[in-house]
């Protein structure tokens, strides 16, 4: 490999060492920073299985996290009831509101990413008006094989078709203009919204199926879920931070990056589906939450700037934290009924964009 | 050695073709200016120099080797580019930009090593910019940005550096201070430079050689002083000028003839 | 000659406004569940119902001659299907009814915001019909009597009515509350619905010697998993939606994290027909009914089933 190397071959001098040692603190900073959030959000997760209709003391909770590590032995002295809160309700609904979280989270940041666009978040080209298409089809078929997946599964399909319909619409032979997609992606998804809320008009008596499902809650999920969506959340998160760094470079314009070695086309189809992916994933079980995807990426980037080698991991860390303790909120507000947690997060992203508007000076994005 | 051989190539977008039949070389150590009037398929060329525009005909070879058949990080390596009015975001530093430029050695997960820094670093220095290391674009002026977007170019360690009007919006004392730059470099490096300018005294006085286009052909490939004539520029620009040698280095001077000033 | 002017741009201008005033509704003589007071003159001869319910206190009553328009969901008696439809469930058909021109409309009070005002502007009669009692329901069934002159026919059916559920509460009244049992009424699943105080169904979950495990919440309420099982009731009524395919029913039978109720360990589920249950009518007694046997299996009920 023939390189002109310029210069590599001196001393380091008295700036460079600034730049060096800035370098070194940022990285530390960044280290601690993901380990700090994990943490966190490991205790707080334990910490919320105490709350709920009735309050459940932490060391009732602990020993019964312990109870099913292996060669654990711990004396069982909780109402079967209690057991049975914490780790067939309780858990499952954290941990599932932690994975949907941080795909949102993650999905909202590459949103952002690939598109330069502020505003962009996972719903952009039609995932959410998919899977809310597929859903409210599927609260109308009076099909029952495949039980409770029935409707997930059709809110998934519904997502992937949405998106490659948006896809192929904008796609210009090789290349993938990403203003046309964005503009398909907002005119199909404004298609498919209205044909979503004309079933919903119609479906009479399944209609507080499909509104409760549109506004997205955590009530039902159970441990069946977490083992389906896990996994499609895990490889789509690990795929998007493989790519952090072209996601960097892409934040000069297409062209640049090109120049600079990246394969643009791949790199976004390859962002895109990713993402698409996770978003689909955690959607088509929960329903369609909103702001996480907007809010999150934008809250990190206020402390930790726009590199996405930090932004994407902790955009996952925080916006799992973010989802769980919303969730949290959603059953304690007004027991024992639930306010829908789409509504918290909705309620909770207002005011933040207000002061997002109010601190531009400082250029956030 | 050739270093970028273009041979018969034509260059459009959609059917309109912009620029057909263009052939010339760039050799090392070599600092070649591209010349013509607006539209005349300057910036198309540098595309395509880089592989961001397809050619519709021809061939473009890099050492002998046809540009198709390097991989996309090789490619970056070797070659350059100075966009026009290039897209920066505004929250990222100088210094965040600069390593960019480090990307095509770097691959995806390794970090930046101190190489890389002390890389960065001699970039910044050269181009003015090492004193803005952590200042983030939004806060810089224009030429301050121009300064940094070539700062990330040598960050990149190149063999052959191609610049679409990198003196567009700067003052005449940074117009100058980028162009000794480039030229320094050029001899220093003994790098391939290919510079697209619209300003024909600045080009006689910088370049080696000047490439000449009228609508997307080479009017004109030579030394400043062949290309730069009366007869030349009204052919090509169809405007009345007086060209005078300088009088201290008898390069050409372009100068505006009163019969143009109505 | 300027007086003579004043005064008469005085009483130009005045006028109207008294003219304003005749033309005024003038007080009616009667008030619906909405608080309205509407005017009936005369005894209607041309009913149309805007809900399911309704139209079976119209049979009820021997007015179904009367009847000259129904929703597309008034499927009982099954005569009431040969009936014009001119509406869904909220979509309401305007025009239709304005062409049969009827003089009494019988709705629901989910037309309160839209199809009443708007029948009221074509001076088209409305009452609408609310029942969130038993109680409440002998009264409307009275109103209806009274206003189409059939109160020889309403006191007949109240008194049967009366009886039935004086016979079921009659015996469940006097239970100890550890005899009466816990009952959750699941009206969908995802998340769980349920029936709080000041509903219907509460008011037969009481009657039928049941403790609605809902009844700290107030009308149609979601309510937590958690809570639920923390409850533990010890029936589980799941009302099937209209066309439905149980889906709720089959929920709650196989959700893993309620086998350990005592509604499932005694097998306790129950699907509750939605065309009885979801209807303030006659027939809502026969769901008394079969309420109070499904919880107490020893209580004797008169009702014909």
């Amino acid at each position: 490999m023939i390189t002109a190397n310029y210069g590599a071959d001196r001393g380091p001098q008295a700036g460079e060492m600034a730049l060096l040692l800035k370098n070194r603190r940022q990285r530390s900073f960044r280290l601690y920073s993901i380990c700090g959030m994990s943490v966190a959000l490991v205790v707080i997760a334990i910490l919320v299985l105490t709350i709920g209709s009735v309050n459940i003391p932490l060391g009732t909770v602990w020993k019964v996290l312990l109870s099913h590590l292996p060669l654990v032995s711990i004396n069982e002295d909780w109402p079967a009831t209690t057991g049975m809160i914490i780790t067939g309700i309780r858990l499952p609904r954290i941990l599932m509101a932690g994975i949907c979280g941080a795909a949102l989270g993650v999905a909202g940041a590459t949103y952002q990413g690939l598109f330069r666009n502020p505003l962009a978040d996972p719903y952009l080209i039609g995932v959410a008006q998919g899977a809310a298409l597929g859903a409210s089809v599927g609260f109308l078929l009076p099909w029952t094989f495949l039980g409770s997946f029935f409707i997930p599964l059709l809110a998934f399909l519904g997502a992937l078709v949405a998106v490659s319909v948006v896809y192929l619409v904008a796609r210009a032979g090789k290349t993938l203009p990403v203003t046309t997609l964005i503009l398909a992606g907002v005119a199909i998804g404004a298609l498919l919204m209205s044909i979503t809320s004309y079933i919903t008009l119609i479906s009479d008596d399944q209609i507080h199926g499909i509104v409760t499902w549109l506004v997205g809650r955590f009530s039902m999920s159970n441990w069946e879920q977490v083992a389906l969506a896990a996994p499609y959340i895990a490889v789509g998160i690990v795929v998007i931070l493989i790519f952090a760094r072209p996601l960097n470079v892409m934040q000069l314009d297409e062209e640049q990056a090109q120049q600079l070695g990246i394969n643009v086309e791949r790199t976004k189809l390859i962002l895109l589906a990713a993402s698409t992916l996770i978003t689909a994933a955690a959607v088509c079980f929960v329903g369609t939450i909103g702001f996480v995807g907007i809010i999150i990426p934008h809250a990190v980037r206020l402390i930790w700037g726009p590199d996405h080698r930090i932004l994407l991991p902790l955009s996952a860390l925080a916006g799992a934290l973010l989802l769980i303790l919303a969730d949290t909120a959603s059953r304690t507000i007004m027991p024992p009924t639930e306010v829908p947690v789409g509504i918290i997060t909705a309620f909770l992203g207002a005011p933040f964009f207000l002061v997002l508007l109010r601190r531009r000076k400082k250029a956030v994005f | 050695m050739t270093k970028l051989e273009v041979q018969n190539i034509a260059l459009g977008y959609n059917q309109h073709p912009v620029v057909s039949g263009l052939s010339f070389r760039l050799e090392p150590g070599e600092m070649v200016g591209l010349i013509g009037p607006n539209g005349c398929g300057k910036t198309s060329i540098i595309k395509a120099l880089s592989r961001v525009l397809e050619t519709q005909a021809g061939q473009i070879t890099l050492d002998g080797k046809d540009l198709h058949l390097f991989a996309h990080n090789d490619l970056a390596r070797a070659i350059g580019v100075v966009p026009q009015n290039p897209a920066l975001p505004e929250n990222f530093t100088v210094a965040e930009i600069v390593l960019l430029g480090r990307t095509p050695y770097l691959g995806w997960l390794r970090k930046e090593s101190s190489g890389d820094l002390a890389l960065a670093w001699w970039a910044m220095q050269r181009t003015g910019t090492a004193v803005l290391y952590d200042r983030r674009l939004g806060e810089l002026s224009g030429g301050e940005r121009q300064r940094v977007t070539i700062a990330r170019v040598l960050a990149q360690e190149p063999q052959v550096i191609l610049l679409d009007e990198p003196t567009a919006n700067l003052d005449i004392n940074h117009q100058q201070e980028i162009l000794n730059l480039i030229k320094g470099l050029c001899r220093e490096k003994n790098l391939a430079v290919l510079i697209a300018l619209h300003d024909l005294n600045l080009a006689s006085q910088y370049c080696d050689r000047l490439i000449l286009l009228k609508e997307g052909r080479i009017y004109a490939d030579g030394r400043p002083q062949e290309v730069i004539t009366a007869a030349n520029i009204k052919a090509v620009y169809r405007s009345e000028s007086l060209v005078y040698p300088h009088p201290e280095n008898n390069l050409p001077v372009v100068m505006l003839s009163s019969k143009e000033i109505k | 000659m300027k007086k003579l002017a004043l005064v008469f741009a005085l009483v130009i201008v005045i006028l109207p406004m008294l003219a304003g005033c005749q033309t005024a509704p003038t007080e009616g003589n009667v008030t619906d569940d909405l608080g309205r007071s509407v005017q009936i003159q005369g005894i209607p001869q041309r009913i149309i119902s805007l809900a399911p319910s309704n139209t079976e206190i119209v049979y009820a009553l021997g007015l179904e001659d009367r009847l000259i328009g129904v929703t597309t969901y008034c499927n009982y008696p099954a005569a009431a299907q040969e009936k014009p439809a001119v509406s869904e469930y909220s979509n309401v058909d305007i025009e239709k009814i304005v062409a049969l021109q009827p003089d009494l409309v019988l709705a629901d009070s989910i037309h309160k915001i839209d199809v009443i005002p708007a029948l009221e502007r074509m001076n088209i009669p409305v009452i609408a019909l609310v029942s969130p009692t038993l109680e409440k329901l002998i009264s409307n069934i009275a109103l209806v009597g009274q206003i189409c002159g059939q109160d020889e026919a309403a006191k007949s059916l109240n008194q049967s009515l009366q009886d039935r559920i004086e016979t079921v509460a009659g015996q469940t009244r006097s239970m100890p509350d550890d005899e009466k049992q816990r009952v959750f009424f699941v009206t969908w699943h995802d998340p769980l619905w349920t029936v709080g105080s000041g509903t219907m169904i509460n008011d037969l979950i009481e009657k039928a010697g049941g403790l609605n495990i809902a009844a700290d919440l107030e009308g149609n309420q979601t309510m937590d998993l958690e809570t639920v099982i923390q409850r533990n009731p010890q029936v589980i009524f799941v009302l099937s939606s209209m066309g439905d395919q149980d889906t709720s029913y089959n929920y709650i039978l196989n959700e893993p994290r309620f086998q350990a109720t005592e509604a499932l360990k005694n097998s306790l589920v129950f699907r509750m027909d939605p065309d009885i249950f979801g209807r303030t009518a006659p027939r809502i007694v026969d769901g008394l009914e079969e309420m109070a046997q499904d919880i107490h299996p020893e209580v004797i009920t008169t009702g014909a089933r």
